[in-house]
Formats: structure tokens, sequence, C-alpha cells
């Protein structure tokens, strides 16, 4: 797979829900489920996260695992208070 | 997670962590210069993952390799939240800085257990101790109780040198090395604030608090070695109380200095003259 890290992946996928322009439509909330090649690689002693849609729908037994990615965008409001975190 | 790799979950939790932090930076610039931009609200991963256990105790994830069965799913959720549910839900930052339970001398398996019990550190091992009791913390640990004792001995609260603020003041300020039951520190009328040097001054409780005549003083900074605290605009000598996070107090006695007291100076120092009286 493409060593694409994980948040070029998303921010793109982020970037790919906007309605085009001059339609008057926005998109207020989109939730998108996504298959996902992933790997991890010790960079300096950290671990980076890669991360990408797989490269084909073909299936085969000697292609990479696909796992499933869901996420959910909503148009961002002032709250600049708001961080990421983990819930598990 | 490539090939036969394992990682440890916190490992594997930070680096999706630092990703994530990566794509709200990126789209909060974004707004600078947009009308409308969007936020990532919640995340979830579903991986087909291989869990195994380390001889240390310690869980890993594998990743499932092509063509491979039996994997177990793992789901992942992420969420943005916000800084006061952080403040919440995590420990205070200067606990962490704490001596680490190697530093008072535990071995590594006696770490393990402790850690299994969440104690990490010597701020928490102290908090945990004096709740529960060192009998109790032995028993749930498996620890020999006399090695736990030995560990809160080298990780208790102490204050090696109290000292005037801000300017690091000359030796003759410090307490002396054999003290007495209420040793003198001298300040000068002007000083604002008080440092204290020591360790484990920040417990899990809170920092160590500060009386000068029993008027609490306030804590201008709080660090596992070092607490600054405010001194009144006109302070008074007195006796200065500092009750450690583990209960203990150590008394002093604080004297201010006059404000006309000038330290002597030699007669034969150099004067100033007018140049012209020189020539």
């Amino acid at each position: 797979m493409n060593q694409i890290e994980l948040a070029d992946t998303l921010i793109a996928l982020v970037e790919g829900i906007e309605a085009p322009p001059g339609t008057g439509l926005f998109v207020t909330e989109a939730e998108l489920e996504v298959p996902m090649e992933v790997s991890g690689v010790l960079i300096n002693n950290s671990m980076v996260f890669f991360a990408a849609p797989p490269h084909t729908r073909w299936k085969s037994g000697v292609l990479p695992q696909v796992h499933r990615a869901v996420l959910r965008v909503e148009l961002a409001e002032d709250d600049n208070a708001s961080v990421a975190g983990s819930q598990t | 997670m490539s090939g036969a790799g394992s990682f440890l979950v916190e490992d594997f939790i930070n680096s999706i962590t630092v990703q994530l932090d990566k794509v709200q930076d990126a789209l909060r610039l974004k707004s600078v210069n947009r009308p409308l931009t969007y936020a990532l609200r919640d995340f979830s991963l579903d991986l087909q993952v291989f869990v195994e256990l380390d001889p240390q105790g310690n869980v890993r994830f594998r990743n499932s390799a092509a063509n491979e069965t039996g994997a177990s799913t793992v789901r992942l959720g992420f969420t943005t939240i916000t800084k006061p549910m952080i403040d919440e839900n995590t420990i205070s930052m200067a606990v962490t800085r704490s001596p680490s339970l190697d530093e008072i001398g535990l071995a590594p398996e006696e770490r393990r257990r402790l850690e299994q019990i969440g104690v990490h550190n010597a701020a928490q091992l102290q908090n945990l101790s004096s709740t529960t009791g060192t009998g109790t913390v032995a028993r749930l640990a498996d620890l020999r109780i006399d090695r736990l004792r030995q560990a809160l001995d080298l990780g208790r609260p102490t204050v090696k040198q109290v000292t005037p603020g801000p300017t690091q003041p000359p030796p003759s300020f410090s307490p002396p090395l054999n003290p007495s039951p209420s040793p003198i520190i001298r300040i000068p009328f002007d000083a604002p604030h008080l440092n204290l040097h020591g360790s484990g001054l920040v417990g899990v409780g809170g920092p160590a608090t500060v009386r000068l005549n029993r008027q609490p003083l306030s804590v201008l900074q709080a660090d596992d070695d070092r607490l600054i605290v405010n001194l009144p605009e006109t302070p008074r000598s007195g006796a200065l109380e500092v009750t450690l996070p583990d209960g203990n107090q150590v008394s002093y006695h604080l004297e201010v200095e006059p404000q006309n007291h000038r330290p002597p100076v030699s007669i034969d120092a150099d004067r100033w003259e007018p140049a012209e009286g020189r020539m």
C-alpha cells in the first residue's frame, strides 16, 4: 500500500464532502464509512500510523487486510476549546 | 502494524491521536481564510488484529496479515473533547514530574505490580499509602512491606532549602545544615517571593501549603522540586510553616530585614569622586 499518513487521508476525505461551488448547497453533516488498509512504522522510536483506502477492489489471499473506518464530520462551530482525544 | 511486528496498545493509540490532532489543526487553519469549514467530530476504526500478551504482561496488537484468519476486531472510537473534560479525566501535570518508581529504587517487577494498581510515581504511591495504609498496598501489589517502606522513605517529600526570590541569594540565606527546631531564614524586606527547594513538593492532592504567621501564602509556581510562593507586600517576621503533601510539617522562623538595612561596606572601597577631582 502507499505510505499515506492517516491524517492526510482523513483531511482528503473531509475535503471531499463539500458541495460543488455555485450549487447553493451546503453539507452540514456527513458520516463516511471507508475501508482502509493500515500499517504502522516506527520512525525515530515513535510509531507513525499510515492508512489509506485499498488500492484495488479485487479480493485475493495475497492482498493486505482491509479494516473499516467511520468518520463523522460536521460544520465547524466557533468552539476553539475542543481538541482531539480518545474515547476508548 | 506492518508484517509480523506488534505494537503496544498505548503506542498504537498515541500514534492515531497524533494523526487526529494533525487533522484538527489543518482544518482549523483552513477556517482562517474560508467561510465554511468542517471539523472531525468522531472517528472510529475497526481493526483486524491479533491480540498478544508479551512476557512483561503488556498487551500488544499485531496486524492481521493477508489471508490470515481468526483475527479479533478491535473497535477504537475517538471523539472531540473539551479542555474541562481533559482536566477532569487526567492527572495533574505537576504530579507526573514526581520521582518515578525507578528513581525510588523499585525493581522492574515491583514497578509493574504497582502500575497494575494505578501507581506510576512516588506521589501516587505516597497518596495511596496514606489513604489505604502501606500494608494494604503491599498486599494488593504482592510486594514486601519493607521494600515498600524503603521506597516511600526515598520518595518522601522534603524541603532542602528556602530562599527569597526572585534573585539568587547568597548562601547565608539558607537554613543551617543541622537545623535547630526552627531554622532562621533571613529575607530582604522587598522580596516578592519565597522559593522552596526540595522534592515531592506536589502531591496528588495539590502542592505543599505554606503559611506565614498562620496566613496561607498563594502559590505562584509548583513543581515537584520547587515551589514559589508569593510574600505579602510588607511581610512581617514570624513563623513560616510548610505542610508537605504527606501531611508532615516543617517550621522555620522567617526574619525580614529592616528597610534601612544595608550590607556592610568596606571603608577602603573605591570612593566615587567627580572626574575633575581625580585630575
